[in-house]
């Protein structure tokens, strides 16, 4: 009876062979390592926080007054499972974020982001930021003391604009800051904008955008380890059953590792601070951002001007976007290119270096240190050009395309 | 290989740091002798006291909204059983601050602000904190308003502490249950990986793939 239904459905919508022309004859390279994993759980962690968030839709509530009791009483403590549900968005917020940052890591130690693929990247970038946005304006719904007292620092930081020479005295910070706020002070209009963006508009945008990554992805074809471009007919394995039962137990894998943390380990992914309802008259001891900020919160704060820190964080951002023209070299992947791999090495350790930095108290050797690993970020990007330069003169000595 | 080694070494090294433990972040410790610390942990025994030493010593000053339970003068009166009736034990916070405003007034003027609801205390600070904050408020918080009621009292204090965390944090039956599904869920992922595993080497070898 089932296998009839199926049948009669087949016969209009042609399912079969959907799958057939796009699972089973598309082929990938076979020597896809690891790494390669991480697309698919961003996709599945992406899932993951759509269904949660919908679920806490039922029961949060909108309102400076309700929000906190509807999250901490309602939510934690009335409605059965649903402790569960926060404890999946929370965590799987912060699961997200690392998968996109590991993501995003593995695309430049293999040169993802060169011809044909350069769109993808960009379009990659854009979800990226979009990210950031969705996570920071879901962190403000609990209305508890971070919550509040986090995005009070957030919304400063636009207001550094301000100290520059010339454009200082047009007040664009301040203007950008109120906007961030929809007003003086972050109130019921914030948290009312907040939860329309987080719940409706960025997700949606998200969607759009990722499914578009995700057609990118197919149109230009998988990147390789090696390097090189594979004949996709010759050398490739169905993605179906190859790639889907491989990476389908990496995700197994995954979600074992997320679902300990759900259940055992919450006390980062909902901080205690956080259980303090938010009072705009008692400033918290520590106010950092979230982890996936703190490297960009670093470089704002290790710079003695503001404005030029300002200026800091916004153009490692824009360096990521534009990495595709800063590496023009023809050579791809790090597996061929010695100069490129020392150079990942000195992004990877400066990034991290930066992000534990952000938790620190802000002395004045950890300013310096700051510095430093800035000083290694940028060197990264700066090495670009220069390693692109030496590398189209290797390539030419060897005879250049035929190679 | 050697990297492979090295960027997952690095990467679960960073993830230890940033999420589980941060060596480098500053963190406060607050003494508590064991005996006491086993009392206020120990739930099951110590929460029903804790919660009449609580009602006798702190409710005049503190409420513990999410057990239903008021601060002593909202408790007397009989507007609290009727609005309990609309809208549940636990009253929603506009309601119980807008009715009651002048009982929290009173208590604003007497103390500079209104002492908290401790609800989620527990979660926020830890009961160390809790012990030694109750029992010396001036030692902990230098200059703050909360007078020294529990003075000499470590055992009790330790039950209120008990109390508090009965509040804050679900039940030792819930938690237990919760520890099951956790077991349970990652278990059934464990296997379903494995499994998944080993089917796919047995087809790829059918199809001539390895
Ligand atoms: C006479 C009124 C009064 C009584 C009785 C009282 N408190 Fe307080 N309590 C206060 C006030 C006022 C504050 C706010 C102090 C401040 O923030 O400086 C406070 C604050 C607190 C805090 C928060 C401390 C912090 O670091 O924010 C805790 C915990 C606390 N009280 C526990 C208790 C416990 C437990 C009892 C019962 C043993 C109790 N209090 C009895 C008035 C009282
Ligand atoms: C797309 C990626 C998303 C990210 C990164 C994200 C992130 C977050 C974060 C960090 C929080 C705060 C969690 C806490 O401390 O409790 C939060 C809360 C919330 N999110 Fe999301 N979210 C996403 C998508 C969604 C979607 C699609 C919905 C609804 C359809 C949603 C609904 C909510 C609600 C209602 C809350 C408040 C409840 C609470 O605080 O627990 N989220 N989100």
């Amino acid at each position: 009876m089932l296998s009839r239904i199926g049948r009669w459905i087949d016969e209009r919508a042609h399912l079969s062979e959907l799958w057939q022309s796009q699972m089973v004859d598309y082929k990938v390279p076979k020597n896809l390592t690891f790494p390669y994993a991480f697309g698919v759980m961003a996709i599945v962690a992406f899932a993951i926080q759509i269904i949660s968030g919908i679920f806490l839709t039922m029961y949060y509530q909108p309102n400076i007054h309700t929000a906190f009791d509807s999250a901490n009483y309602t939510i934690m403590k009335e409605v059965p499972f649903m402790w569960l549900v926060r404890h999946v968005h929370a965590a799987g917020a912060n699961f997200f974020l690392a998968i996109v940052y590991l993501h995003i890591f593995t695309g430049i130690y293999y040169n993802a982001y060169k011809k044909p693929r350069e769109l993808t990247w960009i379009v990659g970038w854009v979800i990226y930021f979009v990210l950031l946005v969705t996570a920071l304006t879901g962190y403000l719904l609990p209305w508890g003391q971070l919550s509040y007292w986090g995005m009070v620092v957030t919304a400063e930081i636009p207001t550094s604009i301000d100290s520059a020479p010339i454009i200082g005295s047009l007040k664009i910070g301040e203007t950008i800051s109120i906007l961030m706020k929809g007003g003086y002070e972050i109130g019921q209009v914030t948290i009312g904008r907040f939860f329309g963006l987080h719940i409706w508009l960025l997700p949606l945008i998200l969607l759009a955008l990722v499914s578009f990554h995700l057609y990118l992805v197919r149109a230009a074809g998988i990147s390789n380890p090696e390097g090189r471009e594979i004949d996709k007919k010759k050398e490739g394995v169905p993605f179906h059953p190859y790639i889907t039962l491989k990476e389908g137990a990496y995700l197994m894998g995954y979600l074992a590792v997320f679902f300990f943390f759900v259940f055992f380990y919450m006390h980062h992914f909902l901080p205690a601070d956080n259980y303090d309802p938010a009072d705009p008259f008692k400033t918290p001891a520590h106010i950092a951002p979230e982890w996936y900020l703190l490297a960009y919160y670093t470089i704002f704060r290790s710079i003695p001007d503001k404005f030029l820190g300002f200026v800091a964080f916004n153009l490692t951002l824009v360096f990521l976007l534009i990495l595709p023209l800063l590496d023009f070299s023809p050579i791809k992947s790090a597996r061929n290119r010695p100069l490129f791999f020392i150079m990942f090495i000195v992004l990877v350790i400066s990034s991290m270096a930066l992000t534990i930095l952000g938790t620190m108290p802000p002395t004045p050797t950890n300013a310096m240190l700051g510095l430093i690993f800035t000083a290694g970020l940028f060197s990264f990007f700066i090495a670009l050009p220069i390693i692109s330069i030496i590398e189209w003169g290797w390539y030419k000595a060897k005879g250049g395309e035929k190679q | 290989m050697i990297k492979s080694i090295f960027f997952t070494l690095i990467t679960l090294v960073f993830f230890y740091i940033i999420w589980i433990n941060n060596i480098f972040a500053p963190h406060e410790r607050y003494e508590m002798p064991a005996q006491y610390a086993k009392i206020a942990e120990d739930v099951k025994s110590y929460a029903k006291e804790g919660k009449q030493l609580f009602e006798q010593n702190c409710q005049a000053c503190h409420s513990v909204r999410y057990d239903g339970v008021y601060i002593s003068s909202v408790q007397a009166n009989p507007k609290l059983q009727t609005l309990q009736e609309k809208y549940g034990k636990v009253l929603p916070r506009d309601v119980y601050e807008s009715v009651f405003y002048e009982d929290l007034m009173g208590l604003k003027e007497s103390f500079g602000k209104v002492p908290p609801d401790l609800s989620t205390i527990y979660l926020v600070k830890g009961k160390e904190y809790l012990y030694a904050f109750t029992l010396e408020p001036q030692k902990v918080l230098p200059g703050t308003s909360m007078p020294p009621v529990m003075t000499g009292r470590p055992e009790e204090t330790a039950k209120i502490v008990a109390y508090l965390k009965s509040v804050a944090e679900p039940s030792p039956e819930e938690k237990s249950k919760r520890v099951l599904m956790g077991v349970g869920t990652i278990a059934y992922l464990i296997v379903m990986g494995v499994l998944l595993w080993i089917y796919k080497g047995r087809l790829l070898k059918r199809m001539g793939l390895h």
